[in-house]
C-alpha cells in the first residue's frame, strides 16, 4: 500500500461504511460488525500514515483543482496525522458504543445514526489533513452539513431548532468571516497552502491587515465555540449520546480547536507577533469564556449540558494555546486538543452508558452509580480528572504547558494563565463531586432500567478510552517531539 | 460533401441559433397533440444547443477570430457567444421540464412550448445583436414571448394573469426607456452599431452615458434586477414552472448578457467609464441587498427563486462594474450559476410537485432525487465550496480586492450569508421536517421533469469541482470582449 492510497482510504473507507450500515441494516449483526469493522479499517490507515509521517515521508494528494492555484488537496503531516490517528481510534470505541446504545435502548434509525457518525468522523479527518485553506473550509463545511443531522437528533420536537441554529451559527460565520480572510489571503500570499511558518510570515503584512485577519479567521471558526458564535454547541446538546459524542467530543468541537490551530501555525505562524492586539482581544475573550462556560456547566442538572459547556471550556483553552504565538502554546493546544478528545470521549460515552442502562440523566441522580457500574465510572472519573487537569492524568500536561506559555516572557499574559487555573478550579466544581458522589455514595436500589445491566459494547469502550487517557501521560516527550516541525519553518 | 453542408452551417450558426428555434416553434404551434409537440420541441431546442455551444466552443475555446457578421444585423464577438450558449441550454432544459407540467396548458401546451421556443431564439437575438435596433428587436420579442408563456398559464390559475400584465407593464416602461437610451445613443455617437461605442463618445459624452443608463436600466428590468422586479414574484409564483423557468434561465440570462456587452463598450470609455461602472454597482449592490431580504422572507420556493435570481444578478452586475476581466469573467461564472441553481430549484420542485415551502416538508423522504437538486441549488445559492456559486463568489471577491473595491466584496458575502438562511431552510424543511398528511399524499407527478434539474445540479457540483473549462471559457470572453472595447 503506498501512502497516497492510505490518504484517500481515510476517506473513501467511511463513505462506503455510511453507505453498508445503510444498506444493510439487517440483520443489525451484520451492520454493526461492518460499522466497527470499517472503523478499524480506518483506524489502521491512520496509524500507518502517522507512521509515514513519523519516517518523514511526505505525503499529498489532489482530488481536484477547484480554483486556479488552488487544489482540493490533501497531506499529512505532523499535526493533522496526530489528530487523525486519535478521531479514528476514538471512532472504533464510539462505533461499538453506538452499536450496545442503541441495542439497549432501541433506537430508531440506528443505520442512520451510524452512517452520519461515520461520516462526520471522515469530515474531521478531512479537517485534519487539510493541505490548504480552500480544503479545510470544504471540510468544514462538509462536517457542518453531515453533523445536522445527529444534531438533529433527539427525543423531544426541538429537532428543526437545533438544526437551524446549528446550521446558522456555523456555517453564518464561516461564510461572513472565514471566507472573506481565506480569499484576502489568498491574495495577500498568493498561495493557499498551509506551510510551516505561516504563509504570511515575510509577506509585510501591516498590523492591521494581520489584526483583522485573525479575527475574521478566528472568529468566522465558529466550530472552536469561540464566543459570539457558541450557540450551536447548548443547541445541539438534547440530542443522543451517540450524536453528542460525535458533536462535542469526537467531530465537530475538535475540528474547530484544529482548524484555529492550523490557522495560527500554518497561516500566520511568526506574523501572529504582527497581531498581537487580537491576539491578547481573543484570548482575554476565549479565557473568560472558558470560565463562564465552567461555571455555567456548574449550574446544569442535565448531564448532556453540563458536559456540553465543559466541552467548551476545554475547546476556548486550545483556542488560547494556539494565539499566544509561540511554540509552547502550539504544543499545548496540540496536547489540549488529543487529551480534551479522549477524555469527552470517555465521558460522553460513560454518561451514554448510564443513560442506556438505567435512564438517569440528571447530576442529582448519579450518586452511587458507581457502586453498581464500576467499570463505567471508573472510566468517568479518570476522564474527569484529565478534563480538570489533575496530574498526573493527560489533560494536566496541557494544562501545565498552557500556564507556562502564557505566563513566560515571551508572552507575558500572567492573566491569561490565571483565567486558565480558575477554569480548572470550576471544572473541578462541577465535574469532581459528580464522579465522587458516584463512586463513593450508597448504591441505589433501583439502579437498572435493564436487568442485566451495561452490555459488554457500552462498558469496554468507556474503560478503553480511560486507558488511552492514561496512555497519554507517558507520551508527553514523544509527541513534543513528533510535532516540532509543526512550529519549526521550513528552511 | 455532408462535410461542407457542416462548414457552411458552423459560418451561419449566428443565425441558425435564432432561425432553428423559430422554425421550429412555428412547427410546434401546429402540432395538436402535446406530447408530440413536446417531442418536437425539445428536439430544435436540443439542436439549436448544439449549435450555440459549439459555436461557444469554436470562439471561447478554439481560438476563432471573433466578430463574425451576419447580414441582419448579427454580430458575435465573444460574449455573444457565450451568452447564446447559455440562453439555448437553459431553454432546452427549460423545455424538456415543461414535459411535466403540460396539462397546466391544457390544449395550448403546444402554443407554450413555441412561445418558449421564440423566446429562446428573440434572446440569443439580443446577444447576438450587432446593433442597437437588434437589441431592441430581440429583447421585446423576447420579453413579449415570455410574458406570453405567463399568461397561458392563466389556464390553471387565473393569478398568471397578473404576472402576465405585470410583465407587459414592465416590459412597457423597459422598451420605452431603451428606446429613449437609444434615440440619444445614436444622435451622440453617430450610429446605431454597438461596435462604434467604444470609440465614438468624444462628441456629447452625457448624452451618450445618459442613453447608455437608459438601456442599462431597460435590461436591468428584464433581468429583474431589485428594486427593478416588481413584475418578476408573482410571474415565477403564478406563472407556473414552465414560465419560472423561461424567465430565470432564459430571460434573465439573456438581459444581462446583453448588458455585460453593453457596459463593456462603456467602461473603456474613459470619459464616462468611471460614471457607468459607480451606477452599476450601486445597482448590484442594492439588487444583492434587497433581493437578499426578500428571499429571507420567500413564502413559496418560486418566489424565492425570483429573489434569489435578483441577489445573483446583483453579483453579475458588480462583476461587470468592477470593469476587468477577473470581474467579467466573475459575472460570466455567476451567470452559470444563476441559470443551474434556478434549474436545479424550479425544476426540483415542479418534478416534486410542490411550490410552497411547506410542500417541501419531509421531501428528502419522499423525493430523494428531487430533493438532492433543490439542495445542490441550494448549495450553490448559498455559495457553499465545491458548488458552481462558490466559484462565482470566490472569483468576485478576489476580483473585488484586486481593484481596492473592498464593500463589493463585502456586498458579495453578504449574499452568501443570506444564502445560509434560505437556503439553509430549505434543506431543513427537505430532511428535518415531517411531511403534513395532505402533502405526504399527494400524487408523484412525471419523474422526467427531473432530469433536467438533477443535471442543473450535477453541473453546479461538477463545475465547482472542475472548473476549468468554464473558466477558460469566461476568461476567453472577458479578455477578447474588454481587448475589443479598447
Amino acid at each position: 500500500m503506498t501512502p497516497a492510497l492510505a490518504l484517500t482510504g481515510m476517506f473513501v473507507v467511511p463513505l462506503v461504511q455510511a453507505i453498508l450500515v445503510v444498506l444493510l441494516p439487517r440483520p443489525p449483526g451484520l451492520r454493526d460488525v461492518l460499522h466497527i469493522g470499517l472503523s478499524l479499517l480506518t483506524a489502521g490507515l491512520a496509524v500507518y500514515l502517522l507512521n509515514t509521517v513519523a519516517h518523514g515521508v511526505p505525503v499529498r494528494v489532489v482530488f481536484a483543482q477547484p480554483l486556479p492555484n488552488v487544489d482540493l488537496a490533501f497531506s499529512a503531516e505532523p499535526l493533522g496525522a496526530l489528530v487523525a490517528v486519535v478521531i479514528a481510534g476514538l471512532s472504533v470505541l464510539h462505533a461499538a458504543h453506538t452499536t450496545g446504545f442503541v441495542r439497549a435502548t432501541g433506537e430508531k434509525a440506528a443505520s442512520g445514526l451510524m452512517a452520519f457518525n461515520a461520516l462526520a468522523a471522515a469530515a474531521a479527518m478531512a479537517v485534519a489533513y487539510s493541505s490548504n485553506l480552500f480544503t479545510m473550509f470544504v471540510a468544514y463545511q462538509a462536517l457542518a452539513l453531515v453533523a445536522s443531522p445527529l444534531a438533529a437528533r433527539r427525543d423531544d420536537e426541538d429537532a428543526g431548532r437545533s438544526v437551524r441554529t446549528f446550521l446558522a451559527t456555523i456555517l453564518a460565520p464561516s461564510m461572513g468571516l472565514f471566507l472573506p480572510a481565506m480569499v484576502w489571503t489568498y491574495t495577500i500570499a498568493g498561495t493557499a497552502e498551509f506551510q510551516a511558518g505561516g504563509i504570511l510570515a515575510g509577506r509585510g503584512l501591516d498590523e492591521g491587515t494581520a489584526n483583522v485577519l485573525l479575527v475574521l479567521f478566528v472568529v468566522g471558526l465558529a466550530m472552536s465555540a469561540m464566543p459570539p458564535f457558541y450557540q450551536w454547541l447548548s443547541a445541539t446538546s438534547g440530542a443522543t449520546y451517540p450524536s453528542l459524542v460525535s458533536i462535542q467530543a469526537l467531530a465537530v468541537l475538535p475540528a474547530g480547536g484544529l482548524a484555529v490551530l492550523k490557522i495560527a501555525a500554518f497561516v500566520f505562524g511568526s506574523e501572529l507577533n504582527d497581531a498581537k492586539l487580537a491576539a491578547h482581544a481573543l484570548v482575554a475573550i476565549a479565557g473568560v469564556g472558558m470560565c463562564i462556560a465552567a461555571l455555567i456547566a456548574l449550574s446544569k442538572q442535565d448531564l448532556r449540558e453540563r458536559l456540553a459547556y465543559s466541552c467548551m471550556a476545554q475547546a476556548l483553552a486550545v483556542v488560547m494555546g494556539a494565539l499566544l504565538a509561540l511554540s509552547a502554546g502550539l504544543f499545548a493546544a496540540a496536547l489540549q486538543i488529543v487529551a480534551t478528545m479522549c477524555a469527552a470521549t470517555t465521558l460522553m460515552m460513560a454518561a451514554g452508558t448510564t443513560a442506556a442502562v438505567t435512564g438517569r440523566r440528571n447530576a442529582a441522580d448519579y450518586p452511587g452509580l458507581g457502586r453498581v457500574m464500576p467499570w463505567t465510572f471508573a472510566g468517568f472519573a479518570v476522564a474527569s480528572a484529565s478534563m480538570i487537569g489533575m496530574p498526573p492524568f493527560a489533560g494536566a500536561w496541557a494544562k501545565v504547558w498552557l500556564i507556562i506559555a502564557a505566563a513566560t516572557p515571551g508572552a507575558g499574559l500572567i492573566w491569561a494563565a490565571v483565567l486558565i487555573g480558575v477554569a480548572a478550579v470550576l471544572t473541578f466544581a462541577h465535574l469532581g463531586p459528580l464522579a465522587a458522589a458516584a463512586l463513593a455514595a450508597r448504591a441505589p436500589t433501583d439502579a437498572f432500567k435493564r436487568p442485566d445491566g451495561a452490555s459488554i459494547l457500552l462498558a469496554t469502550p468507556v474503560i478503553v478510552g480511560a486507558a488511552a487517557t492514561l496512555w497519554l501521560l507517558v507520551l508527553a516527550d514523544p509527541l513534543a517531539s513528533f510535532l516540532s516541525p509543526v512550529w519549526t519553518p521550513h528552511p | 460533401m455532408i462535410e461542407g453542408y457542416i462548414v457552411l452551417l458552423r459560418a451561419h450558426a449566428p443565425l441558425l441559433a435564432i432561425a432553428v428555434p423559430l422554425a421550429v416553434a412555428a412547427l410546434t404551434a401546429l402540432i395538436a397533440s402535446p406530447r408530440v409537440a413536446w417531442v418536437v420541441a425539445s428536439f430544435g431546442a436540443l439542436t439549436t444547443a448544439m449549435i450555440a455551444v459549439d459555436m461557444a466552443g469554436r470562439i471561447l475555446l478554439g481560438g476563432t477570430q471573433p466578430l463574425m457578421q451576419e447580414g441582419v444585423g448579427l454580430g458575435v464577438d465573444a460574449v455573444g457567444a457565450f451568452g447564446a450558449a447559455i440562453v439555448s441550454l437553459g431553454a432546452l432544459l427549460a423545455v424538456i421540464a415543461a414535459g411535466a407540467t403540460l396539462k397546466d396548458f391544457g390544449k395550448a401546451a403546444p402554443f407554450a412550448l413555441a412561445t418558449g421556443l421564440a423566446a429562446s431564439a428573440a434572446w440569443s437575438g439580443v446577444v447576438l445583436a450587432r446593433d442597437f435596433v437588434g437589441l431592441f428587436v430581440g429583447a421585446q420579442a423576447g420579453w413579449l414571448a415570455v410574458a406570453g408563456v405567463v399568461a397561458l398559464a392563466a389556464l390553471r390559475d387565473r393569478a398568471g394573469l397578473n404576472g402576465a400584465l405585470r410583465m407587459l407593464s414592465a416590459g412597457g416602461v423597459s422598451a420605452a426607456l431603451m428606446l429613449l437610451g437609444i434615440g440619444l445613443l445614436a444622435t451622440s455617437i453617430n450610429g446605431v452599431e454597438l461596435s462604434v461605442l467604444a470609440t465614438n463618445w468624444h462628441g456629447a459624452p452625457i448624452s451618450a452615458a445618459t442613453g447608455l443608463a437608459l438601456i442599462s436600466i431597460a435590461l436591468a428590468i428584464c433581468a429583474a434586477i431589485a428594486p427593478l422586479h416588481a413584475w418578476a414574484p408573482i410571474s415565477y409564483a403564478r406563472g407556473g414552472a414552465f414560465a419560472g423557468l423561461l424567465i430565470g434561465t432564459v430571460a434573465s440570462a439573456g438581459a444581462l448578457c446583453g448588458l455585460a456587452r453593453l457596459i463593456a463598450f462603456g467602461v473603456a470609455s474613459p470619459e464616462v467609464g468611471g460614471g457607468v461602472s459607480l451606477a452599476l454597482s450601486v445597482l448590484g449592490g442594492a439588487s444583492v441587498l434587497v433581493g437578499s431580504a426578500q428571499a429571507v422572507g420567500a413564502a413559496s420556493l418560486r418566489r424565492l427563486a425570483a429573489y434569489a435570481v435578483a441577489v445573483q444578478g446583483g453579483c453579475i452586475l458588480l462583476g461587470i462594474a468592477l470593469g476587468s476581466p477577473a470581474g467579467f469573467e466573475a459575472a460570466f461564472v455567476q451567470l452559470f450559476g444563476l441559470v443551474a441553481s434556478v434549474l436545479a430549484l424550479i425544476g426540483g420542485a415542479a418534478a416534486a410537485g410542490g411550490d410552497t415551502l411547506g410542500a417541501l416538508d419531509g421531501l428528502g423522504r419522499r423525493a430523494p432525487l428531487a430533493s438532492v437538486a433543490i439542495t445542490a441549488g441550494a448549495l450553490s445559492l448559498m455559495g457553499a465550496p465545491l458548488s458552481i456559486g462558490f466559484l462565482g463568489r470566490w472569483r468576485l471577491i478576489e476580483a473585488a480586492l484586486g481593484v481596492g473595491w473592498w464593500w463589493v466584496a463585502a456586498v458579495a458575502i453578504a449574499a452568501s450569508l443570506a444564502g445560509v438562511f434560505y437556503g439553509g431552510r430549505l434543506i431543513e424543511r427537505l430532511y428535518f421536517r415531517r411531511a403534513s398528511t395532505a402533502v405526504a399524499a399527494s400524487r408523484d407527478p412525471w419523474r422526467f421533469a427531473l432530469a433536467p434539474a438533477l443535471l442543473s445540479a450535477i453541473a453546479a457540483v461538477a463545475l465547482g469541482l472542475q472548473p476549468i473549462v468554464l473558466l477558460h471559457a469566461a476568461e476567453s470572453a472577458s479578455q477578447l470582449v474588454l481587448g475589443r472595447a479598447e
